[in-house]
């Protein structure tokens, strides 16, 4: 019990003074967690509404690995970014190991999936009686989506949320291409591991009561938007 | 089958759709002619909205299918498509408000913006909705929602449109509301029509002609009237609620028939209940669209349909199980080939 009033009073004090780089750690975690969550969206938004809307060959293949996709261990798409990133890997050439581009990379890789799956999910639940109506109004290809996109919107930015959530969390694939290193690519879930690892409780808990505020800040500004979307 | 001449609105020749293996729509041909409405009637799963679809361009389909004079081939369909406008049982209204809902049906028609906003509310006022411009799509019920869809397809001014069962999920006074509208409408913009439905009342009230749908395959085409009081077939008889009668239930109820014809279609209101007539027995009472009608079966093994009153009906005389006897206006048997 005294530990944990003791690490309460520790993450106070590091949260009222932001000692311990702790206030650079959590704009680095919100900067990499968000270029990584858009990279997902950029990518997985085009792709589930392709999978959910065209007709062609391997299209349920595509959705069954989207899918299996969404239960990937964090550590296995680490581990293969850490492969391809390597010094001596296919792209090592590029130096991108241990910096935050490759952690980036690696969360993108966590998120697509459930980017993909969630938003395949959400255009496939709609009616299919407005898909025919959309065309039957005499929608071109560009309109047809625009027009069902629309209509999936709300389902669309779950799918997002789904993406960040995916990753904003994850240790196992930050710590194995990011390194943890100081000032670099420590991030909040690392940082928390290392101080856990250092016996640090106070610290770590002032780094994971953050990292909860960071996720329900980023939830509150998404639920914010979808209310909007609905009123819209 | 009729043949329409003229310059078809709609043109269907050899049309086929193939679903598991097999034919589930096979039209040798169909046209429907410029300011027509003709009827698809069938039962459930007769095909009528797998021809509806496939005649708009919106299911792949074997054969040619013309409209307003042009043969649909790959990469004209959209273009086609803004020439029509469809209604579909599910009014599928998008998720924005009535009026936005008329607007992008107008934009990808190629209405000017300027005039996109007037037009929405013209034809929401003539369909009586105007009200309703202003709230979601989602939030009017069912009877609503069909009137926007109607005002999204007429507003678009088709030349020709197509309504696949646009009135089977509302009740049954918005549904005689919505007809009578229709009908109107229909008349007043001379648009082609081509409508799915399974109400006999409302294709001999909106139709020209009638194709009477079974299986996928025309059964009979002709005009409205004729074709409903008319079959020409046993399958086309039963659908239209004839009762069938071979040649012994021809004999006890003393019809003969010219030819040789030897199978007769009776319609429920050419039988009557008469004490003088056919012995039979009561099988059962059924009623539909504020009609009743009783079902007697002769000693030939046929049953024969009698229209009565709801009412009647309930008569302890018309139990089933109780012996009646009925009789049949020889005048409208209508014979049935071999």
């Amino acid at each position: 019990m005294d530990l944990l009033l003791e690490a309460l009073r520790e993450a106070v004090r590091l949260l009222r003074t932001g000692d311990g780089d702790v206030y650079s750690i959590t704009l680095r975690t919100a900067l990499i967690t968000g270029a990584s969550t858009l990279v997902a969206a950029l990518v997985g938004l085009p792709v589930g509404l392709g999978i959910a809307l065209g007709r062609f060959p391997g299209q349920r293949v595509l959705l069954a690995i989207a899918n299996a996709g969404t239960g990937m261990p964090p550590v296995v798409a680490g581990l293969f970014v850490a492969i391809l990133l390597w010094r001596s890997g296919p792209l090592g050439a590029l130096g991108l190991i241990y910096t935050p581009w490759a952690m980036v990379i690696a969360q993108a890789l966590i998120a697509t999936p459930l980017v993909v799956s969630f938003a395949a999910a959400g255009v496939m639940a709609l009616p299919p009686s407005l898909h025919l109506q959309v065309r039957a109004m005499g929608a071109g290809a560009a309109s047809y989506v625009w027009l069902i996109a629309r209509e999936a919107r709300l389902a669309l930015l779950v799918a997002v949320m789904a993406g960040f959530g995916g990753v904003v969390s994850e240790v196992g694939a930050a710590m194995m291409v990011g390194g943890n290193l100081s000032g670099e690519t420590r991030v909040l879930t690392t940082a928390a591991v290392l101080e856990v690892n250092r016996g640090n409780f106070g610290t770590a808990l002032a780094l994971g009561l953050i990292l909860l505020m960071l996720v329900v800040l980023v939830s509150a500004a998404l639920t914010t938007a979808q209310a909007r979307v609905r009123r819209r | 089958m009729t043949s329409i001449t003229a310059t078809p609105a709609l043109e269907l020749r050899g049309v086929r759709v193939r679903r598991g293996g097999r034919d589930v729509l096979d039209v040798p041909h169909l046209s429907v002619a410029s300011g027509e409405t003709v009827a698809i009637l069938g039962p459930n799963g007769a095909g009528k909205s797998t021809l509806m679809l496939a005649a708009a361009l919106l299911l792949p389909a074997d054969g040619a299918i013309t409209i307003l004079g042009e043969t649909a081939r790959r990469g004209a369909h959209v273009r086609l498509r803004r020439q029509t406008a469809t209604v579909f049982q599910d009014a599928a209204l998008l998720d924005m408000t009535v009026r936005r809902n008329i607007e992008v049906a107008l934009a990808m028609h190629g209405v000017p913006r300027a005039t996109r906003r007037a037009r929405a509310g013209e034809w929401l006022g003539r369909l009586g909705v105007a009200h309703l411009a202003e709230q979601r799509g989602h939030a009017v019920s069912g009877g609503e929602a069909q009137r926007v869809s109607l005002a999204r397809a007429f507003a678009v001014r088709p030349r020709l449109l197509f309504l696949d069962e646009p009135f089977s999920g509302v009740d049954h006074a918005t549904r005689a509301a919505l007809t009578g509208d229709l009908r109107a409408l229909l008349a007043a913009e001379g648009t082609a029509a081509l409508i799915a439905t399974h109400d006999h009342s409302e294709a001999l009230l909106l139709a020209d002609r009638v194709v009477l749908l079974d299986a996928g395959r025309p059964l009979q085409i002709g005009p409205a009237a004729e074709v409903l009081a008319r079959p020409e077939s046993e399958a086309a008889a039963r659908f239209l609620g004839f009762s069938v009668l071979g040649p012994g239930g021809c004999a006890l109820l003393g019809l003969q028939g010219a030819d040789g014809a030897t199978r007769a279609a009776v319609a429920p209101d050419a039988a009557r209940l008469d004490v003088a007539g056919t012995p039979g027995v009561v099988r059962r009472a059924e009623a539909g669209g504020g009609a009743g009608r009783l079902i007697v079966e002769l000693a030939s093994g046929d049953t024969l349909a009698v229209a009565l009153a709801v009412e009647a009906l309930r008569a302890p005389s018309l139990a089933v199980g109780q012996e009646t006897r009925v009789a049949v206006d020889a005048r409208r048997v209508v014979w049935l080939a071999r």
